[in-house]
């Protein structure tokens, strides 16, 4: 039984801001998988990634459903187009969480013990800068309420702005970081090394694709 | 059982049916935004609503059917001095009769099908399809019929342009403000005031018409704004002393206090429904009626509608809207959290200031196709996270529809009961 009230489509909002959460979750977890890497307890490193992989897919369940709730014939308050590409961003920090697990599981690596400290710091960089990212995502359902004008447009800018110098930060640790693993080429070996190299990668990615997902909130907010 | 008795008794059941589908279909209107919005609960959306309906229908429903069938069809043709001589003013009986019936009939489906329909130009479609198999083309008013057709697109269009103008002042007023607390305080008692004025001019011209004839204007606009500025300075003092400390998201401050403006648009939508289109059931049957008790001689042009025939409409109509129309609202409430009360409140006062304007021009409109249009409008002033074009266009069609298939029913059931009763 349907009514008038046929007109009303799902919001896509709302389970966006799920979506958010969802990936958020994952993102919490970079920090004890670091710990447990770092400290070589291989088996704690195993769970968390499993633990990761499990939210992702939850993550990704999110994102179909809202795609499968977004056709053309919906008449949005932003841009259609915006919105999907907002999706699959925020949907690549959650892979690239995911991938970092991967890599901490593939390979029995070893942390030398002088580059512990500054890679735990790169990683709490790169969270910081996805709970940055996160606090300015979840307000999407207030944002609609507030019909995307208003104080709530400001303090999302904010947040969008302090998520790039959060970014920026990130690069750098990892650029430092990086230079230092070299210092310690002898003592891991070269294997050791290129593979630290691919997770400072996929680190500096999950800061990357926070960033861009919160560029294209900008962009959303923009359009009008 | 002599041939007036059976007509008068189909009768009596098709007026019961015709007001049953007018709850089941078009009482949801009134009442769904407000349980979607969270502002009403259901049973308490159906206990006003039902209360309102019958009040509106029974109070103010009206006394006189003037022109029994809207002016679509010439009555007089069905005199016993026309061309169908002595069969006249049971041929009008019968007529009147499918015409109940084949409106009620494709309103079920519609309400069936979940196709928010006009009622109104359901049975002024079935009455055509009377008039057409009496007289032929010649016997309707095609005038009539274009202002009809006109309404299709005036109604939606000037209940859009309102909704989408009322949410871009609110969102400019209120949703923009650096403080929307202080803003709701400030701007929101205007809005009432506003709305009051609407309703109570709606009031005297709409549901009051069939009381009293021509209103003076300048007396009608006065009291209108007297009793808008009456209510709107003591909705000021009620939001000034309103405590707003518990909110720590100031939108659910805003749309907590739009939630009165809403359920207040609401019951009055509701209560103007029921005075209006009982007509709808009850004119087709007061016609029968009347036409029975003259042993079904005399055709009069205008009817007077006695008061047991509006409490049938009425209860008609409170029936309709508790086995049909309860499922609409429950649904809604279940599944449309995406209508705020801000949102709820400019699509309902879009349509009944549309509603109050295009009355006092004359223009058959339906409630329904206001809403819509005021749905829409207030989606297009981005009120609304994702609005349904599909559809909209499913809606375009079905109005489209009304008036051809009530037509076509009401005039196979007539042909029918032609060969049957004469």
């Amino acid at each position: 039984m349907r009514s008038i009230f046929g007109l009303f489509g799902k919001s896509p909002f709302g389970p966006l801001a799920q979506h958010t959460e969802r990936v958020h979750d994952t993102v919490v977890l970079v920090r004890p998988l670091f710990e447990a890497f770092t400290a070589g307890d291989w088996d704690q490193t195993a769970e968390i990634y499993g633990r990761i992989s499990k939210l992702e897919h939850k993550a990704d369940l999110i994102k179909n459903d809202i795609r499968d709730h977004l056709p053309k014939s919906l008449f949005l308050p932003v841009d259609r187009g915006d919105i999907l590409l907002f999706l699959r961003e925020q949907d690549k920090i959650a892979d690239a969480a995911e991938d970092l697990g991967v890599l901490v599981t593939m390979r029995r690596t070893p942390t030398p013990e002088p580059m512990k400290a500054g890679v735990l710091e790169l990683v709490d960089s790169v969270v910081r800068t996805s709970e940055a990212w996160f606090e300015a995502a979840r307000e999407l359902p207030t944002l609609e309420e507030a019909s995307f004008t208003g104080p709530e447009v400001d303090k999302i800018l904010r947040l969008i702005n302090e998520v790039a110098d959060l970014e920026w930060e990130a690069d750098k640790r990892q650029a430092e970081v990086s230079k230092r693993l070299f210092d310690h080429e002898a003592e891991i070996g070269p294997v050791s090394v290129m593979f630290w190299m691919n997770i400072f990668r996929v680190l500096g990615a999950v800061a990357n694709h926070a960033e861009n997902t919160a560029d294209l909130l900008r962009v959303m907010l923009a359009k009008r | 059982m002599s041939v007036g008795v059976i007509i008068l008794v189909v009768a009596l059941i098709g007026g019961l049916y015709m007001a049953w589908m007018i709850g089941a279909n078009d009482v949801a209107n009134a009442m769904g935004t407000s349980v979607g919005s969270g502002a009403l609960t259901l049973l308490a959306a159906i206990a006003l609503a039902a209360v309102l309906e019958f009040a509106g229908a029974v109070l103010l429903g009206s006394s006189v059917t003037e022109t029994i069938s809207k002016g679509i069809v010439e009555i007089s043709l069905f005199e016993a001095t026309g061309p169908w001589g002595e069969d006249g003013p049971v041929l009008l009986a019968l007529g009147m009769l499918c015409a109940l019936l084949g409106s009620a009939v494709w309103l079920h489906l519609a309400t069936h099908l979940g196709l928010p329909v006009s009622t109104t130009h359901s049975i002024v479609g079935a009455v055509v399809g009377v008039g057409v198999v009496s007289f032929g083309f010649r016997g309707v008013a095609w005038g009539e019929m274009g202002r009809i057709v006109a309404s299709w697109v005036v109604s939606p269009v000037m209940g859009g342009l309102l909704a989408y103008l009322s949410f871009l002042a609110i969102r400019q007023g209120i949703l923009r403000s650096a403080d929307p607390i202080a803003a709701t305080k400030r701007f929101a008692p205007y809005l009432v005031a506003v709305t009051t004025a609407v309703m109570v001019l709606s009031f005297i011209y709409k549901a009051l018409k069939n009381r009293w004839e021509a209103p003076p204007v300048l007396l009608a606009v006065g009291a209108a704004a007297g009793v808008g500025v009456v209510v709107g300075v003591l909705a000021g003092a009620f939001l000034r002393n309103s405590t707003t400390a518990r909110f720590t998201n100031p939108y659910d401050y805003v749309e907590r206090m739009f939630a009165l403006l809403q359920i207040a648009t609401a019951c009055f939508v509701a209560f103007a429904h029921g005075a209006n289109d009982v007509a709808n059931a009850v004119g087709p049957l007061a016609a029968v009626v009347s036409l029975y008790r003259t042993g079904y001689a005399e055709v009069a042009t205008t009817v007077g509608v006695p008061f047991w025939i509006l409490v049938l409409g009425g209860g008609g109509i409170v029936l309709g809207l508790a086995t049909l129309g309860y499922k609409v609202i429950a649904t809604i409430g279940r599944e449309i959290t995406e209508i705020t009360p801000t949102r709820g409140f400019c699509a309902e006062f879009g349509a009944a200031t549309t509603v109050l304007v295009a009355s006092s021009l004359g223009l058959p409109i339906s409630t329904t196709h206001t809403l819509v249009g005021g749905v829409i409008g207030v989606g297009f002033a981005q009120g609304i996270g994702a609005l349904n074009l599909s559809m909209v266009r499913n809606i375009v069609r079905s109005w489209i529809a009304t008036v051809p298939v009530a037509a076509g029913v009401s005039a196979l059931l007539f042909v029918l009961a032609r060969a049957i009763f004469l």
